[in-house]
């Protein structure tokens, strides 16, 4: 009787609570929001302080970007389509950083004057594209059978695991340059492409070694006897398998990675939140700091999602695949 | 015959990365000497010059790099701690609810949960410092004023003085940390099998005491190893205090580079740092680890 009494009580609040909040963020939605700060800045969101004769560029991009995730997601029965799909998820994110600095009869324009939202996907797409090959090598590396290659792999995995992101993205951008030879420069945002890249290799590594150990060993044993080599064993029976298995975990990678850009803001890039920070410094939108943040909020928050169902149809795929091999 | 190649693939990738090393070390050389700093820790001995607006031992601005890395050092440590606890209570208290029997609470948790998770850290603790803390004009709470006050100070509770930027980031933290442990205690709990509960429901135990004498032991072996990560998680992610301008270990490294230009031995420095805030967190839990398995055996 009494814990029930706790146990009704709890609940209640909670409800309460809850009801309480919702009723505060009406009253503040009807009464005192102002959504000016947003609605006037909304290319400066999307493009940063891009050219404005330019805008189409970038513009160009996220529209191409909308209608390959829009395809993906929906997958209209088109023959060729499975074909070509990978090929242009790869493709694009080249594409995207041509586009943004131009050359080829384009203007060229300068890394500093990308920004907002395109800035944020190209970080991420970027960084995700370079760091997985990266990190599927140092997952081999840490599973090989040579000391030294296991050592090493196993050294860097676990040296910039234990260390905070911003801490690799802050040196990135102090210490690549003097990593370089004299009179190479590289700009500030390949600088956070490669920290970003460093970073995320060492935590897919990890995924991949997880899925990695999943697999059962009679695979390695059917393998062996099959005469396969060991180079042949892991392209075409260890991989596979393990990255299927470890595709969740890399899906909530992608996604902490598309979060973690924001952690640029800090250290001068203009993306989604850098961008957003130097409007709520404009004297004119002072102290607007709910709706902005709220905006940001249902960006992220849409995006994430967009993200989650699109590598959910890859693992989708690659498990019909592997049911189609398994009846075959 | 296999021996030797893999000897030799040994020995080329040895060659490379001592090659790449050499060749990282040899531009970044001639990149100091141009600079004119060199490599050295004697400027640790300098004085710092800055002010420190939190501190748990007595520093001045007169005060060497190296106390005022220690401080902050010792600051990450405070803050970690009390998020750590909270973050605690907040992941027990909904992954509970979220495994229990009552749906509405499962959904309310699952919509914290999806929320908090979809959105970035760095903007949450900004949302709590800017909005939650800074643009308060007052006391928040007018009718408990001398037990616990909050303004756009802190906190103040029972005489201890919380900062603004301190309890936003505690706060931040522990809400952001709280909703992956509530999904690794959910898996926990989810994992002790249903005779289980029907067997202390059977026996008459109210659910509650049930629920923390016979499930939980049982849940516990599965939670720690998760909770351990999102532990160290919580650590790494604890440098975001940068943003609300508390004074951590990363956010005092930053001004000392800024100030000193020796970026290569603040970062040997901070990764000194943050390996023995890891070996104490992972420890800690492993010492829990053997204290609970030894606890269950007898």
């Amino acid at each position: 009787m009494f814990s029930n009494l706790i146990n009704s009580l709890v609940v209640i609040s909670i409800v309460f609570i809850f009801l309480f909040s919702l009723l505060l963020v009406f009253k503040w939605l009807l009464f005192s929001s102002q959504w000016g700060v947003v609605t006037q800045n909304l290319p400066l969101y999307a493009f940063g302080v891009f050219p404005v004769d330019q805008r189409w560029r970038p513009c160009l991009w996220l529209l191409i970007l909308a209608f390959l995730s829009i395809v993906t997601i929906f997958k209209p029965r088109w023959s060729w389509f499975g074909k070509v799909l990978p090929i242009a998820w790869v493709g694009v994110i080249p594409l995207g950083v041509g586009l943004l600095s131009g050359g080829l009869g384009l203007l060229p324009v300068e890394s500093r004057h990308w920004g907002g939202f395109t800035l944020t996907i190209l970080l991420m797409s970027c960084s995700a594209l370079l760091a997985f090959p990266l990190g599927i090598m140092f997952a081999i590396g840490r599973q090989s059978k040579l000391p030294l290659i296991k050592y090493f792999s196993a050294l860097y995995i676990d040296a910039l695991r234990a260390v905070p992101l911003i801490s690799i993205l802050f040196f990135g951008q102090l210490l690549i340059p003097l990593f370089l030879p004299l009179g190479v420069e590289i700009n500030r945002v390949s600088r956070a492409v490669i920290s970003f890249t460093l970073f995320v290799a060492a935590y897919i590594a990890e995924d991949i070694r997880g899925g990695w150990q999943a697999i059962p060993n009679s695979q390695l044993e059917a393998s062996k006897a099959l005469g396969l080599s060991q180079a042949q064993t892991i392209r075409f029976i260890i991989l596979p398998q393990a990255l299927t298995i470890a595709l969740p975990a890399l899906t909530n990678q992608a996604i902490g990675l598309l979060q973690n850009t924001s952690l640029m803001s800090i250290l001068g890039l203009v993306e989604l939140l850098g961008i957003s920070r130097s409007i709520l410094a404009n004297p004119v939108f002072i102290g607007r700091y709910i709706e902005v943040y709220v905006w940001l909020a249902g960006i992220y928050w849409v995006i994430c999602t967009v993200m989650a169902l699109l590598l959910r149809q890859l693992e989708e795929k690659v498990s019909i695949q592997r049911r189609i091999r398994k009846n075959v | 015959m296999k021996m030797r190649k893999g000897l030799w693939i040994q020995v080329l990738v040895l060659a490379l990365v001592f090659s790449l090393i050499l060749v990282l070390v040899n531009n970044i050389s001639t990149n100091l000497i141009r600079s004119g700093l060199g490599f050295d820790f004697g400027w640790l001995n300098r004085t710092a010059g800055f002010a420190l607006a939190e501190h748990v031992l007595p520093y001045s601005s007169s005060d060497n790099y190296a106390w005022a890395l220690l401080i902050g050092w010792l600051n990450s440590l405070k803050v970690i701690f009390a998020s750590l606890i909270m973050a605690t209570l907040i992941g027990f208290f909904v992954g509970i609810l979220s495994a229990g029997r009552n749906t509405l609470l499962r959904f309310l948790a699952s919509l914290y949960v999806t929320f908090i998770r979809q959105i970035p850290l760095l903007l949450q603790l900004l949302f709590w410092y800017f909005v939650g803390f800074l643009s308060i004009q007052g006391n928040l709470i007018g009718p408990f004023k001398g037990i616990l006050n909050i303004s756009n100070q802190g906190i103040v509770i029972l005489g201890i003085n919380l900062s603004a930027e301190f309890s936003a980031l505690l706060i931040g933290l522990s809400v952001y940390s709280g909703a992956y442990i509530s999904e690794i205690v959910r898996g926990g709990i989810q994992s002790v099998s249903r005779g289980q509960w029907e067997a202390f429901r059977s026996l008459g135990l109210a659910e509650n005491i049930g629920l923390i004498k016979v499930i939980m032991p049982q849940a516990l072996p599965a939670i720690l190893p998760g909770l351990t990560s999102q532990y160290l998680n919580l650590a790494k992610n604890s440098t975001l205090a940068i943003a609300v301008g508390y004074s951590d270990i990363y956010a005092i490294s930053d001004t000392i580079i800024t100030q000193t230009g020796r970026a290569i031995e603040g970062f040997i420095l901070l990764l000194i740092s943050f390996f023995f805030l890891n070996i104490i967190i992972s420890n800690c839990m492993e010492l829990l680890n053997n204290r609970l398995l030894s606890y269950q055996k007898h």
